[in-house]
């Protein structure tokens, strides 16, 4: 059964989803093609490259990428892990972790290319991490979400690792 | 947010101005969003295939393409979870509330991947204009329901017991 607070907003949520699922799905495509999953073709992207006759980014450059970032990926990650806490009841420590673990790569994938640029190229890897990790677990968080919204076909309650039990009901219950 | 989507009746009135002002808002960012892609002549066809022209080597399409996919799905994303989540607390029958996010979704949908078809299938026509009039429709109706919320948020139900 899906909560009937849950199911009223149920549209707009699958609506987000899909959104997000598209937002999270052409960001992957524009890693891939502009920056690549190689930690050389990530160090040409942010140091410059003689055999592309990329130049180096400038620090404006990074700024114009960083900031609106800055702004969309916390408000993406506030709304989503919001929704999947009201909608799911989600227990308190996979939720944490799974959270904490977003919001880490969130910020390491804004901040590693600044400091490949400016402070270490081998950080590049760490990028790819990040990024890797960003879009894994937001991919979790939306599978969550729809999970939330859509009716059980036997009835049963959906309880996992990093949702609440019928025991223990649901914190958006409170 | 729970606040503004979960009123106890009867409905806070204190709730209505900031929903009034953020809808303002968002009307302004949907006639922006057609303003902007006017400026860049994104509503004909010939401008469209200007715009999004791959160079040679793009087998997935030009890169623009997909940034303005990204941005575009982002914004559509959350115009869709904040006025469709507005519009449930509204006073207004579930069929048009369900009309107006069906139809906003589905051109939005198609709004943002009508261009691939042309990447998909270089020369294949129409894809142009389907994109233009998907705008069109996701951008009228998204305003459609601006327009209903900003009207009907805080008021209450009409009875129906006579």
């Amino acid at each position: 059964m899906v909560d009937p607070r849950v199911a009223r907003v149920a549209a707009p949520l699958a609506a987000f989803a899909a959104m997000i699922a598209v937002v999270m799905g052409t960001g992957a495509v524009l890693f891939a093609r502009k920056i690549g999953f190689d930690g050389d073709t990530v160090r040409a992207f942010y140091l410059g490259s003689e055999a592309t006759f990329a130049p180096p980014r400038s620090l404006a450059g990074l700024l114009e990428v960083a900031v609106p970032h800055l702004l969309a990926v916390p408000l993406l990650l506030f709304v989503t892990l919001h929704l999947v806490a009201f909608a799911f009841g989600a227990r308190r420590r996979p939720f944490a972790l799974l959270a904490g673990i977003t919001w880490g790569c969130a910020a390491t994938g804004i901040v590693a290319g600044f400091a490949i640029r400016f402070v270490w190229p081998w950080l590049a890897p760490l990028k790819v991490a990040a990024f890797v990790g960003l879009e894994a677990t937001m991919l979790a968080w939306l599978m969550l979400l729809v999970a939330a919204i859509v009716p059980s076909t036997r009835g049963e309650s959906r309880s996992g690792d990093l949702t609440a039990s019928e025991a223990a009901p649901p914190r958006a219950a409170r | 947010m729970r606040f503004l989507v979960q009123p106890t009746p009867p409905v806070p009135d204190r709730a209505r101005p900031p929903v009034r002002a953020f809808l303002a808002f968002a009307a302004l960012l949907l006639v922006g969003w057609v303003a902007s892609r006017a400026a860049h002549g994104a509503l004909t066809p010939e401008g469209l295939a200007r715009i999004l022209e791959p160079l040679p080597g793009e087998r997935l399409g030009p890169l623009v393409l997909w940034e303005e996919v990204h941005q575009g799905a982002f914004l559509y994303g959350f115009l869709l979870l904040t006025i469709g989540s507005l519009l449930v607390v509204c006073p207004v029958t579930a069929g048009l509330r369900g009309a107006l996010l069906g139809l906003a979704t589905v051109a939005a949908l198609v709004d943002l991947l009508a261009p691939f078809l042309h990447v998909a299938w270089p020369g294949l026509p129409g894809w142009a204009q389907l994109r233009i009039g998907a705008f069109g429709v996701a951008t009228a109706t998204l305003l459609v329901a601006v327009a209903v919320a900003w009207a009907t948020f805080g008021r209450e139900p009409r009875r129906t017991d006579g």
